[in-house]
């Protein structure tokens, strides 16, 4: 007993920071218990076997993997140019590719409904059969435009970590400057982009205030699951809702487990 | 074969000046010089890394200031083996035939041929990482010469491996390059390798070659302070090595010094640190194997201690503190003995 308390005087600080850690970490799992434990487990199954529900998990898959993908094809090229390169402007730019990280989702949403809506570009777009306003393209550009930066910092870092002298080598032993990405700095970097495309899809899967304001919350249209969460919390149908929660809690963990499992080296 | 004319390039902190330089066919030419010197730079620029700032590269003839790396077929080895590591050694070594289009049983013949000649065929279906450094090089070095490099440069291949491999590395390097006649740039802050290695070395500092000939030449006749102060390397000797069971004599200008470091009969360089040096007035009887009369030529106060010059036919130079040289009251001139034991005679 005194050595209890001996240990408390001595090293109160320690107890007393992780005594607040676990708090939170307790706090966490009561939300998500919250969430799963609510309807009973008859009606839960009930809803997600839904056609909603299954339109809406097909509908966010679909659209996150797409934008996944657009996110790797713009995303690493630039990651590339940022971490190699040194150009005019360069801080500039790094700071102006960051910045849909700080904003608020609604407000990049925002300006996306603006461009492909009321510009001579976005209408354009629209005559040729590009339509984005209130259509699942909508909630593709927005995941593409929300998701970027957490593609573009990771393998930015990931490029940087690299010693550009593998790709010197590679040069003098016959490669022109793009085989020697493709084929020494790109399968060198396969854990981080194997780690920003986990981080990619699952924000994707569950984006929801760009997707909002530039693809509408129409039901079975533009209906993803954190849409589908929010239209049927809306009218009361808390069974369906809450599966849509579940849904996207699982998704959520996948993914962390997955990205400290593959990503470790890869932070940003 | 290689002719480097006012070469410059600025890199902000590491640049060239007008760096000028001619490499022989077949020749092994070693730069030495502080870190920043610009020695790296220098290789990556005549591999093609990046196009110099001003200045020209000609390659047997040709001018390849502005080629691709891939267009000149210069090889690079660096320090840290560059090994690709998702792939595995074989695959390392045959990446560049892969590049060349060359059939897939050819590559395998040359692959094997490379491993074996660097004894590393047993490494061939491992990963780098689960190779120590010695073989990681070995595996990088057979990477470059499996593409028969019209020259082979090498970025301080040895400096990353401890003192037993790298000597081992250092011989077998000699031996490719005595076997191929393969003409190579090796660069490096180690002064054994320049001995060990070089026909001819190149000094480098601040972005230019400062002075270049052969070892013997540079290191006797430095042609500034700079050289004089950087290298150094007091008491090496060149000379004539014969094994005299579990010691080596060697002979260098009618002078037999004892070592105990055995090397084989042969051309040797032997050093000796000042500090190793013991002066006395009268002959010392002592378990030490060398003993030499001489004469004072030069003493120079360092303030710390005192460094005294003696010519015994070859030139000695040996280091004493303040004190000791006080007690001694030695004047140039005078007549003195130094002993050293065989075991303070370094030869390599």
């Amino acid at each position: 007993m005194t050595t209890i308390i001996k240990n408390l005087q001595t090293s109160w600080l320690k107890y007393a920071t992780i005594g607040i850690s676990g708090l939170i970490a307790a706090f966490i799992v009561t939300l998500l218990a919250l969430i799963v434990t609510r309807p009973t487990l008859e009606g839960l199954i009930t809803s997600i076997t839904s056609s909603e529900i299954h339109f809406a998990i097909m509908l966010s898959l679909s659209t996150a993997l797409i934008s996944t993908i657009l996110c790797i094809v713009i995303g690493v090229p630039a990651a590339y140019a940022l971490a190699r390169y040194s150009f005019r402007g360069k801080n500039i730019v790094n700071a102006l590719l960051d910045m849909p990280l700080a904003l608020p989702p609604l407000v990049a949403g925002l300006g996306l409904l603006l461009f492909f809506g009321t510009t001579g570009f976005g209408m354009g777009l629209a005559e040729m059969g590009l339509e984005f306003v209130f259509t699942p393209l909508g909630i593709i550009v927005a995941q593409w435009f929300v998701n970027m930066p957490f593609m573009l910092r990771i393998m930015r870092s990931t490029f940087e970590s690299i010693n550009p002298r593998y790709e010197y080598v590679a040069k003098t032993l016959g490669c022109s400057d793009p085989q020697a990405l493709w084929r020494v700095t790109l399968p060198m970097s396969a854990n981080g982009l194997f780690a920003g495309s986990v981080i990619t899809l699952a924000k994707g899967i569950g984006e929801f205030g760009a997707a909002l304001l530039l693809a509408g919350a129409i039901q079975w249209k533009t209906e993803t699951l954190p849409i589908a969460l929010f239209l049927n919390m809306s009218c009361g149908n808390l069974n369906m809702a809450i599966s849509a929660a579940t849904i996207l809690i699982i998704i959520s963990i996948t993914a962390l487990y997955i990205f400290e499992k593959f990503g470790g080296s890869s932070r940003f | 074969m290689l002719q480097i004319q006012n070469l410059s390039k600025d890199m902000g902190e590491f640049f060239l000046k007008n760096v000028t330089l001619d490499i022989e066919q077949g020749e092994y030419l070693v730069i030495i010089g502080p870190t920043g010197a610009g020695k790296t730079i220098l290789l990556e620029t005549i591999a093609g890394i990046y196009p110099p700032d001003s200045g020209t590269i000609i390659l047997n003839g040709k001018d390849i200031t502005h080629l691709p790396p891939k267009e000149r077929n210069i090889c690079v080895v660096y320090q840290d083996y560059m090994l690709f590591p998702h792939l595995t050694v074989e695959e390392n070594i045959g990446f560049g035939l892969v590049l060349k289009k060359m059939p897939k049983d050819e590559i395998k013949k040359r692959v094997t041929d490379a491993a074996k000649l660097l004894s590393i065929d047993q490494l061939l279906h491992r990963y780098p990482d689960t190779l120590s450094g010695g073989e990681q090089q070995r595996a990088a070095i057979a990477r470059a010469m499996v593409m028969d490099p019209v020259l082979l440069l090498l970025d301080e291949p040895l400096s990353a491996l401890d003192g037993q491999t790298r000597e081992m590395l250092r011989k077998e390097l000699r031996r490719l390059h005595a076997l191929y006649n393969i003409t190579i740039v090796h660069v490096t802050h180690n002064f054994e390798e320049v001995f060990a290695l070089a026909d001819r070395v190149a000094v480098m500092n601040e972005g230019d070659i400062v002075q270049c000939g052969v070892p013997d030449e540079v290191f006797r006749k430095p042609n500034c302070s700079f050289i004089a102060n950087f290298t150094s390397v007091e008491n090496i000797f060149r000379g004539t090595c014969t094994s005299q069971e579990g010691a080596s004599a060697i002979d260098v200008n009618g002078l037999t010094i004892i070592s105990s470091t055995c090397k084989g009969n042969g051309e040797v360089y032997a050093t000796v640190r000042p500090e190793d040096i013991l002066l006395s007035r009268e002959p010392v009887q002592s378990s030490a194997r060398n003993s030499f009369k001489g004469t004072i030529t030069d003493i120079v106060n360092n303030g710390m201690v005192i460094r005294v010059t003696i010519d015994t036919g070859i030139p000695f130079v040996s280091v004493l503190t303040r004190q000791g040289f006080d007690s001694m009251n030695l004047k140039e001139g005078e007549d003195i003995y130094l002993t050293f034991k065989a075991s303070a005679v370094h030869v390599f």
